[in-house]
């Protein structure tokens, strides 16, 4: 809690950014009776002996309200969240801030928004877990079918047998069944794909590796680099459906431009030119310029400098008087404190025109008009609220007499000027232009207000100072409304809040690969819908669903159907499919507190944020961002990424399943936090389109590939327990089952893991609709994964069952079809490989060329001579392999099988090449329409206006 | 120009390997390739099928059961287990010329030789001929180690046990006549078995190496007496014996007994009848197994078999059936508007 400072009436200076986004300066001021008591002498002493009790509420993690009293020498103060600097502020233009602590650690406002540190594991991880386990049950299930089988076996058939009889250990079939539960559970073991666990990191740190190595993701102004911090979530970037992004410092750069202005009905500057491109004006003759105006209006310098047109000189003394700006001094330029950047921008644009604010105190401020400096005498100062959306300042200029300068929101303006005001309607259409192209407008006007009625108001203004809050606030609005009356048109600003680079571009492609883009943001709703339009993230057709009616249809007890029926009313939906990709949601904070409430909602909601365009939270927590993603995450299941770039951020990423952190300006606590790094937000595109999509696509490929081999491998024992007494006999050499799995099959899918691509970088980003495939998971869904499993059956079953017919009552021995069957399953594995492959690197080619080889190699070396000699019993197939390959039936027994098990394969792929000509026409003729990106404002434009035009000033 | 390399010291390699741009054949599939590609595979397999299936019934083969399971076979006097050194003989007429060279097989079905414990059930160092083993056989020979009186068994195990010990003669009938067709029992075992992985203890007489060991409890001889006739061909090296001990793949098989190669019958048997003794000594009847003896000529592809060749027919004929299924939906695709 805030006792005093040494700044006047306590006040304090304080920066949020780490809390809610914003930059700008906002103040914290002391309870008038702790400033006057401890600042009158050395505050020390003061301090030291100051007794006071408070008493607050528990601690919460609500960053925009506090209630609390302090009892401090019989007297009871309210205190409210005013009073409180929270931890995660930076004080600024304050040297000295006294205060009291009220939470500490882990009870502070923001760290009670963090949220809880988890591990996370990607979807496909966990199918893939899933998958194993269901493995291992079905082996379990298996093995103890087998075991029975055998102890019917021993019972039955082998007591009866002379020469298999006295192998029933002890004579006992259920302990022979029981020791045989066990070599099938050692048999069968392979099928548990347990290498692929080891392997799956393997891959991770790869593709991570790749993520960090991209030059096209490298950032040279900061000489930055992508950075995947969490290695093991590569292709959950490939499934993302839901982007939830934070708006400073990741959607805009927080830069604000004045680009163009509008006085007297005239316009000057022009937006269309890209601010970096504006020819930069001679300003020389301006001792105070510092540059960064990014205008041109030689005509307008001319008329300043002439200074014949009042207009014109009034609108830019509106400029320099009517804000809320501190100046500081260095090197003989006044550097301006802004509490709102946009008052900031125009401060800092009139100084460069010749208008300069030099300074402040508390009643007088100091300007120089073109080298001319004046005094003006602050009278009133009529702050800016969200529902005023305006601010005025009442001043005594230095030649006597009474001005009030006025600035706001255009429709808050033009319904209270003069009648027949001059210009209205050059302005008006002045102000369609500039909303337009995506500016911030505001409308300055003035009024010269008589002394009298100055008199009287400003008696009626000090009573209604002293009364009770609550009617206080209502008089005083009533107070400021008489006074901003009756004003008379200057002009209009219109600013530019810079977007990051290109911006507009890749949420368009996002939006066309099918992500939603949600925005969270701690900024005011007007300023976040603003950013909506302008980055196109709305449409200036796009139907804004406010509290009022989301709240009717969430209450309504069908809100699809509710939801639907409204639109049908609608005055802009114009077709019916139309309706719900053209509409956007906007909550705030507050709103979202009723979630907390009624938890019923959350599920309508998400349904209905599922027909959405999308959905913007203004004014929302650290906490609040967070419970945003969670309750994506609970009621769709969908792969949700934050993107963010603040401490306020960091909450918000941890919850998602993909958290992005943006090296910017904000410091480095999202990144720290965040899974991945970007320099730039247009960065996500490649992240996740380019990287996302092939990690997926690699990943499944593997996965399914891994599961195939492993199974098709151990459960030819299945098959073939039927025709050996379920005696757990191997089908296979020991030597080719450890090397199955080390040397034939592995190396390839591991390249194939690495490098493959079906679709090239630049195609990825041409063609976004490609990137629907991972969200639906396409490639490894549980019915995917599921259909792979039952093939590697099928594959096993063609495996042993091919070579049994052949082999069936002929003069081939076991040594033989052993070598027989693992030939084929090294040519499946292959075969299979080779239609997984699409892109063919000298590594894949070596790979399948090596293991095949590798795998002739090794069978000649393990069956030879040398090795058997030196041990008779561990070398046991000598010379299987010599008959075995120089027997055609043999060949053409491999052969046969390895096809037949492939043909399944073969044939799905066949087809879906066949579809595919079809659907690549698709993609092709859907994208020549070139992505239209700047979108036309013409239509229903004066619909939409209102809710972009807006006045942002200190809160 | 150092502080250009300071600020760029995070810039990632710009390698094809980095940037993955690695050089790579990306083959486009088409309907185009692939729907002749499953046509010429088709074919390709029906052609082989065809060549298999052809081959295969070239092949002559003759299969005489003498389980002795029915009351009228011959052998079944013999099929008591308790009757030793029975004789019996089967009579059989070839109709026209059996192309030679013949193989003459033995066959057992339900018998499981590839049940693990029994195929494990050998000592391979023992039959490399290692004389340490002979006193201390590999215990994966259990029961069939020691003997009761605690002498080592050579050769041990199962396998060896459970020798196949029937032995066939075969007469052609000529003019109420029998003339012996002469069997040649040379070379019917794999070179290595023979040459490499079965050794004789160097040993002479051979009788020598098996002192202080057991014969196998079945074996009615001992190992160095197998074949009386020849006395080359004893021991490990037997060629039975050897035949034998290659265990075979599933439960019905057959094994190689005898070639006719030999006099008159180099060219195959002649037409005419032929009378089968076979001395029968191998229980089977207890598991329900069955003894049969085949004669059949061989090809290059082996014995006969049809089952590969209708595969091979049968998969070819799919893939051929598939390419057409996708030209439809290849057709449907292509020209959806038709539809």
């Amino acid at each position: 809690m805030l006792l005093c400072s040494t700044e006047t009436h306590s006040l304090s200076y304080v920066e949020t950014a780490d809390i809610d986004g914003e930059t700008n300066l906002k103040y914290r001021q002391a309870l008038g009776a702790t400033h006057d008591e401890l600042t009158s002498e050395p505050s020390e002493c003061r301090l030291a002996s100051f007794d006071g009790v408070v008493f607050c509420e528990e601690p919460n993690d609500g960053m925009y309200a506090f209630r609390g009293q302090l009892h401090w020498r019989g007297e009871r103060f309210l205190l409210d969240n005013e009073h409180l600097l929270l931890r995660g502020t930076v004080l600024r233009n304050t040297q000295i801030a006294y205060g009291l602590v009220i939470y500490t650690g882990a009870d502070t406002k923001i760290l009670r928004n963090c949220g809880k540190l988890r591990a996370k594991r990607t979807r496909l991880e966990s199918s893939l877990n899933r998958a194993v386990i269901g493995i291992v049950v079905f082996l379990l299930l298996v093995v103890l079918l087998l075991a029975i089988a055998c102890g019917v076996f021993a019972s039955r058939v082998m007591i009866r047998t002379e020469v298999l009889s006295a192998l029933v250990i002890n004579g006992d079939p259920v302990y022979t069944g029981f020791l045989v539960y066990w070599s099938y559970f050692i048999l069968l073991g392979p099928a548990v794909p347990i290498m692929l666990y080891v392997t799956f990191e393997l891959i991770h740190t790869f593709h991570s590796k790749f993520i960090n190595w991209d030059l096209e993701m490298y950032w040279p102004q900061t000489d930055c680099p992508a950075q995947a911090r969490n290695t093991s979530l590569c292709e959950e970037l490939g499934q993302v459906e839901y982007l939830l992004s934070d708006k400073t410092g990741t959607l805009t750069q927080n830069r604000l431009l004045f680009r163009q202005c509008c006085i007297a009905g005239e316009i000057y500057g022009d937006a269309s030119v890209r601010a970096e491109d504006t020819e930069p004006m001679d300003l020389t003759w301006n001792p105070f310029s510092r540059g960064g105006l990014f205008m041109w209006a030689p005509t307008l310098v001319e008329r300043l400098r002439a200074q014949r047109c009042p207009t014109i000189s009034r609108f830019f003394t509106a400029l320099t008087v009517c804000h809320t700006v501190m100046a500081q001094w260095k090197e003989d330029v006044p550097v301006y404190q802004a509490a709102s950047p946009d008052e900031g921008a125009l401060v800092g644009a009139a100084r460069e025109l010749g208008w300069v604010f030099l300074s402040r105190s508390r009643d007088v401020m100091v300007v120089s008009e073109m080298g001319v400096t004046r005094h003006y005498k602050l009278l009133a100062l009529l702050d800016f609220t969200s529902q005023r959306r305006r601010m005025s300042v009442l001043v005594r200029d230095p030649e006597g007499s009474l001005k009030l300068y006025c600035k706001g929101a255009d429709i808050v303006i033009l319904e209270r000027l003069q009648r027949d005001c001059p210009h209205q309607e050059s302005t008006e259409q002045a102000l369609e232009l500039f909303s337009q192209a995506c500016l911030r407008t505001l409308c300055i006007a003035v009024r010269s207000v008589s002394e009298t009625s100055w008199e009287q108001w400003s008696k009626t203004l000090a009573r209604a100072a002293a009364m009770a809050t609550f009617d206080r606030n209502a008089l005083l609005e009533k107070l400021y409304d008489e006074m901003e009356q009756d004003l008379q048109l200057l002009g209009v600003t219109a600013i530019e809040d810079r977007l990051q680079e290109d911006v507009p571009e890749t949420i368009s492609l996002l939006k066309q690969a099918g992500i939603k883009v949600w925005v969270l943001t701690g900024d005011k709703k007007e300023t976040a819908v603003n950013i909506g339009y302008a980055c196109k993230l709305l449409d200036p057709d796009t139907r804004l669903l406010e509290w009022q009616e989301l709240r009717q249809i969430l209450q309504s007890p069908d809100p699809v159907v509710h939801f639907l029926k409204i639109k049908q009313t609608d005055l802009w939906a114009v077709e019916k499919e139309k309706a719900g990709v053209q509409t956007a949601v906007v909550l705030t904070g507050p709103e979202l507190t009723e979630f907390d409430q009624r938890p019923e909602w959350g599920v309508k909601f998400m349904n209905l944020a599922q027909q959405c365009h999308t959905v913007l939270c203004c004014r929302v927590t650290p906490g609040q961002k967070a419970d945003v993603v969670t309750l994506v995450r609970k009621h769709t299941s969908s792969i949700t990424l934050s993107i963010g770039d603040g401490a306020n951020d960091v909450n918000m990423i941890k919850t998602a399943h993909v958290g992005v952190g943006l090296t910017g300006v904000e410091g480095g606590q999202a990144v720290q936090n965040a899974d991945f790094s970007l320099s730039s937000f247009r960065f996500l595109q490649r992240l996740l389109l380019v990287h996302g999509r092939w990690s997926y696509r690699r990943i499944s490929l593997f996965l399914r590939y891994f599961l195939f081999k492993t199974c098709s491998f151990a459960l030819v024992h299945l098959w073939f327990s039927i025709f050996n007494g379920f005696s757990a006999q191997s089908m296979y050499e020991t030597w080719f089952i450890a090397f199955y799995t080390a040397f034939y099959t592995s190396s390839q899918i591991l390249f194939v893991a690495f490098f493959e691509k079906d679709v090239s970088a630049e195609n990825s980003l041409k063609w976004p609709e490609l990137y629907k495939c991972g969200q639906r998971q396409e490639l490894s869904g549980p019915l995917v994964l599921f259909a792979s499993l039952v093939y590697a059956l099928y594959a096993s079953f063609v495996l042993f069952f091919v070579p049994c017919g052949v082999y069936y009552n002929s003069a081939v021995d076991y040594q033989t079809m052993a070598v027989t069957v693992s030939m084929a399953a090294v040519f499946t594995a292959n075969i299979e490989m080779v239609l997984l492959t699409r892109n063919w690197t000298k590594f894949n080619i070596g790979a399948v060329c090596v293991s095949l080889l590798l795998y002739f190699i090794c069978s000649r070396i393990t069956h030879s001579k040398f090795l058997f000699q030196r041990a008779p019993a561990d070398y046991l197939f000598y010379g299987a392999s010599d008959e075995a390959f120089t027997d055609p039936v043999v060949w053409l027994t491999a052969l046969l099988t390895a096809w037949t098990a492939v043909l399944p394969s073969m044939t799905f792929l066949a087809l879906s090449v066949i579809q595919n000509i079809h659907g690549k026409h698709k993609v092709h003729s859907r994208s020549q329409q070139p992505v239209e990106l700047r979108s036309q404002f013409g239509r229903k434009t004066s619909l939409c206006r209102s809710s972009f035009v807006v006045a942002q000033g200190p809160v | 120009m150092v502080k250009d390399e300071n600020e760029s010291a995070n810039r990632p390699d710009n390698t094809a390997f980095t940037q993955q741009r690695l050089p790579a054949w990306q083959p486009m599939l088409s309907a185009g390739i692939v729907i002749p590609g499953f046509v010429l595979i088709g074919l390709a397999f029906i052609g082989i099928g065809v060549a298999l299936f052809i081959t295969s019934r070239s092949i002559q083969v003759l299969e005489l059961d003498y389980t002795g399971m029915e009351q009228d076979s011959p052998c079944f006097r013999c099929s008591n287990a308790d009757l030793r050194d029975c004789v019996c003989s089967i009579r059989f007429s070839i109709n026209s010329l059996f192309e030679g060279p013949v193989f003459f097989y033995y066959g057992l079905s339900n018998y499981f030789q590839n049940y693990r414990r029994y195929g494990v059930s050998r000592d391979d160092n023992q039959l490399y001929g290692d004389l340490t083993y002979f006193k201390k056989p590999f215990d994966q020979c259990e029961p069939y180690r020691y003997d009761s009186n605690n002498q080592p068994i050579v050769p041990c195990g199962s396998v060896a046990n459970s020798m196949f010990n029937d032995t066939f003669t075969l007469f052609q009938n000529v003019n109420d006549q029998q003339v012996v067709v002469p069997l040649d029992g040379k070379g019917i075992a794999w070179w290595t078995d023979y040459n490499i992985k079965f050794r004789n203890p160097s040993i002479t007489p051979l009788r020598n190496a098996f002192n202080g060991t057991a014969k196998p409890l079945f074996w009615s001889r001992p190992a160095y007496e197998l074949d009386p006739s020849d006395p080359a061909n004893n021991g490990f090296i037997n060629q039975d014996f050897l035949v034998w001990m290659r265990t075979a793949a599933l439960p019905d098989f057959r094994k190689l007994y005898r070639r006719i190669t030999e006099g008159n019958y180099a060219n195959g048997l002649p037409a005419g009848n032929y009378t089968l003794e076979i001395a029968y000594n191998y229980p089977v009847l207890s598991f329900n197994g069955r003894k049969k003896v085949v004669f059949s000529n061989v090809s290059w592809m082996g014995g006969k078999n049809e089952f590969l060749g209708i595969a091979y027919l049968v998969i070819g004929s799919l893939c051929v059936v598939m390419s057409v299924v996708m030209l439809i939906v290849y057709a449907k695709f292509k020209f959806p508007e038709e539809d």
